[in-house]
């Protein structure tokens, strides 16, 4: 019994980090049809920023590999998660105004390799500022392992899960009950329309680039004193983030995080089978879900009207 | 790929005067070729380009080799592996080297490792552990590659020894990654653990980026493995120990030697961190041979545990300098039958060498070589206990 509640405990903390990173495609998508493909280094990014932040804040010394453990005490942790995000939600501002404005709307897949090479530029860029060396990164609540009714999980895993369930709740709220969340779903259904309803359509956009941004540089943060910050970390998150977007449905935010639990969750129980199958039965389950559900297992089929 | 084609065509066609004109050299120059600044492993690559400096400083100091002073030509190679074969076509050719030593990575050598038996040029591997790197083309071939370091398989067979040994396993499991590192070691493993007898109750495989590894544990538990076998870099090691702690589970952990990593230590944390038993070329405990190099390195040395391959790469030089003197020439095929002999005793870092070579063996350090080794308040100590005391040379066989 606890072997299935350790799996499932496992799987939904994984699945939060997943859930966070996919929702931040859904946003982008949802209101320019484009995504950002520099996402899993936003997210590398993000967890370096807030390691220097951590030591900006405590004046303590890094080693080479390790950030000391008092440095993610009392207020620190929690202000560098908000530093990180200022930082890669301005960071999004910038690439959608360098690489993505120039080429959305205009057909061609131009932005799909511009934000892919403003990815390389800023891996290059943290390459030579923080090395290629992973750090490990101390959590804010210690490090000892809580036990749930025999099953295991450690303090950071449950902040990133509730953390994660916040943030999209207060998203989803944001999103359907305020003016703004209105007019970015305004500009989702039409940009055309939403502009001529006079919603300045270029802001809107600006702004879900660094809304996006920004919760990739909260979730590196967030996910380094599980992973360790490392230049390499992101792009294998944000893959499985991608394909929990389109499991869940790309245009559906809800849809996404719940594609985001599905994936952590179907990962570690494939592990209780066969690890080495994970891989191949979670992109199996893509390839189905494409084929059955091209809009994703809670996304709305688009009709396009002629 | 067009340049790299016509580079080694050219290379092909000089090599022959490259032989000669060497000869003609006032000094005699060593290459150095491998990763110094891209990746984790480049601090294993600065150490073994300090241990080699040392040594050409004492071997200069005593007068040279033939009457003529060593230099060294340090190449980077990035970690990548077309500018590794890069590298040591221009070593050869260009710069005239006599012997490489290097490189940081083991696929990089497996990339080039024909190279050196083309040309006729000794290469003296002393950081890459990866079993194939000295194995000749072809079961006669005449075989260039030579090495003194860790190598993969003979740490396997230590491990399968002392779970052989231990009366107190009864069910051991393999855990891999399932990189090219994490394969070649299970089928080590494999073929050994046959070889000795021993079947394993369960076999799983984890992810190099896997931060939970608690079902394939569970599955251990379940099959009753009370020693597991681990075949994977340093930091999935750390989260394999850190998912054990979860789980509540924890097995004899035997393990390969990159959980001596820095970053192993870290992510594991200073308790978990001394839960694994690896084998090692050199603990804190040193010889004071060791200790002497040490200190007389540590200043320049970034990263104190990449001190062996500081010692390994000092010996790797003495033993090509012993060759160079032995054959009276730094002609490559008389290099290589000299290595393949060598009849002096070579004095180096880890051991005194006698005959460290022979045609069909290419490895100086062997698992009796090798230390147990593990985490103990920060730092990499001597590991023993009753096992590893009862293990006989005989044990390790391959």
């Amino acid at each position: 019994m606890d072997v299935y509640l350790q799996t499932l405990l496992s799987g939904l903390a994984i699945g939060g980090v997943y859930a966070l990173i996919a929702l931040g495609f859904s946003i982008t998508f949802t209101t320019t049809k484009t995504l950002n493909f520099a996402q899993g280094e936003f997210i590398a990014f993000g967890a370096f920023i807030g390691v220097t932040m951590l030591l900006l804040f405590s004046g303590l010394a890094s080693t080479t590999t390790a950030v000391p453990s008092e440095a993610a005490s009392a207020w620190r942790y929690p202000a560098a998660v908000i530093a990180a995000g200022a930082v890669a939600g301005l960071m999004g501002v910038l690439i959608f105004l360098l690489a993505v404005r120039p080429f959305a709307g205009k057909g061609g897949m131009n932005w799909v390799m511009s934000t892919l090479g403003f990815g390389v530029m800023l891996q290059s860029i943290g390459l030579a500022v923080w090395g290629p060396a992973p750090v490990m990164v101390p959590s804010p609540l210690g490090d000892d392992v809580l036990r749930i009714a025999g099953a295991g999980v450690r303090p950071q895993e449950l902040l990133v899960l509730a953390c994660a369930i916040l943030i999209m709740v207060a998203l989803d709220l944001v999103m359907r009950r305020s003016r703004i969340g209105k007019a970015m779903m305004a500009v989702a259904h039409s940009p055309q329309i939403a502009s001529l309803m006079g919603i300045n359509v270029g802001l809107v956009m600006i702004g879900a680039f660094a809304l996006s941004s920004g919760l990739a540089g909260v979730a590196g943060v967030l996910i380094a004193p599980i992973a360790s910050a490392s230049l390499f970390m992101g792009i294998g998150f944000a893959l499985k983030a991608f394909s929990a977007a389109i499991i869940g449905g790309l245009n559906n935010p809800r849809g996404c995080i719940y594609g985001g639990f599905i994936l952590g969750v179907l990962e570690s129980a494939v592990g209780l089978w066969q690890a080495q199958w994970r891989e191949i039965v979670v992109f199996g389950l893509i390839i189905l879900v494409l084929a059955f559900r091209p809009a994703g297992l809670f996304g709305q089929a688009a009709v396009d009207k002629v | 790929m067009m340049p790299n084609r016509t580079a080694l065509k050219a290379a092909l066609l000089g090599s022959a005067l490259a032989m000669s004109s060497a000869a003609f050299a006032q000094e005699i120059k060593i290459g150095f070729n491998g990763d110094l600044s891209a990746s984790p492993s480049a601090q294993s690559g600065q150490a073994g380009v300090l241990g080699i400096q040392a040594a050409i400083e004492d071997i200069n100091a005593a007068g040279g080799v033939l009457g003529r002073k060593l230099t060294l030509v340090v190449r980077d190679d990035l970690s990548q592996p077309p500018k590794s074969i890069q590298n040591m076509s221009d070593l050869i050719d260009n710069e005239k080297v006599v012997a490489v030593l290097g490189p940081t990575n083991s696929g990089n050598a497996l990339a080039w490792k024909h190279i050196p038996n083309q040309k006729k040029n000794p290469s003296i591997g002393c950081i890459g552990s990866a079993t194939d790197i000295t194995k000749p083309a072809t079961a006669n071939a005449e075989n260039y590659m030579y090495r003194v370091s860790m190598v993969d398989r003979a740490q396997v067979a230590g491990l399968i020894a002392y779970t052989k040994n231990n009366p107190a396993i009864k069910n051991v499991g393999f855990l891999v990654e399932t990189t090219g590192y994490g394969q070649g070691g299970l089928k080590d493993l494999q073929e050994l653990a046959e070889a000795k007898g021993l079947k394993p109750v369960a076999t799983e495989k984890f992810g190099v980026n896997d931060t939970d590894m608690t079902s394939q544990l569970n599955k251990m538990k379940s099959a009753g493995a009370d020693a597991v076998l681990v075949w994977a870099q340093g930091t999935p090691i750390a989260q394999l120990v850190r998912s054990m702690e979860k789980i509540n589970y924890f097995p004899v952990t035997l393990t390969s030697w990159a959980a001596d990593n820095a970053s192993f230590f870290d992510t594991a944390g200073k308790a978990l961190a001394e839960k694994p038993i690896f084998m090692r070329t050199i603990t804190e405990d040193r010889t004071p041979k060791q200790q002497q190099l040490f200190d007389r390195l540590a200043p320049k040395m970034a990263s104190k545990s990449a001190f062996s391959f500081a010692a390994h790469c000092y010996d790797a030089l003495m033993i090509t300098a012993a060759a160079i003197k032995q054959a009276g020439s730094t002609e490559g095929p008389k290099m290589r039958e000299a290595l393949d002999n060598l009849q002096a005793p070579v004095e180096g870092i880890m051991k005194t060498y006698n005959k460290p070579f022979s045609a069909s063996e290419h490895e100086a350090l062997t698992a009796a070589d090798y230390r147990w080794t593990h985490w103990k308040d920060g730092k990499l100590v001597t590991y023993t206990d009753d096992v590893v005391k009862a293990l006989k040379p005989t044990d390790f066989t391959q």
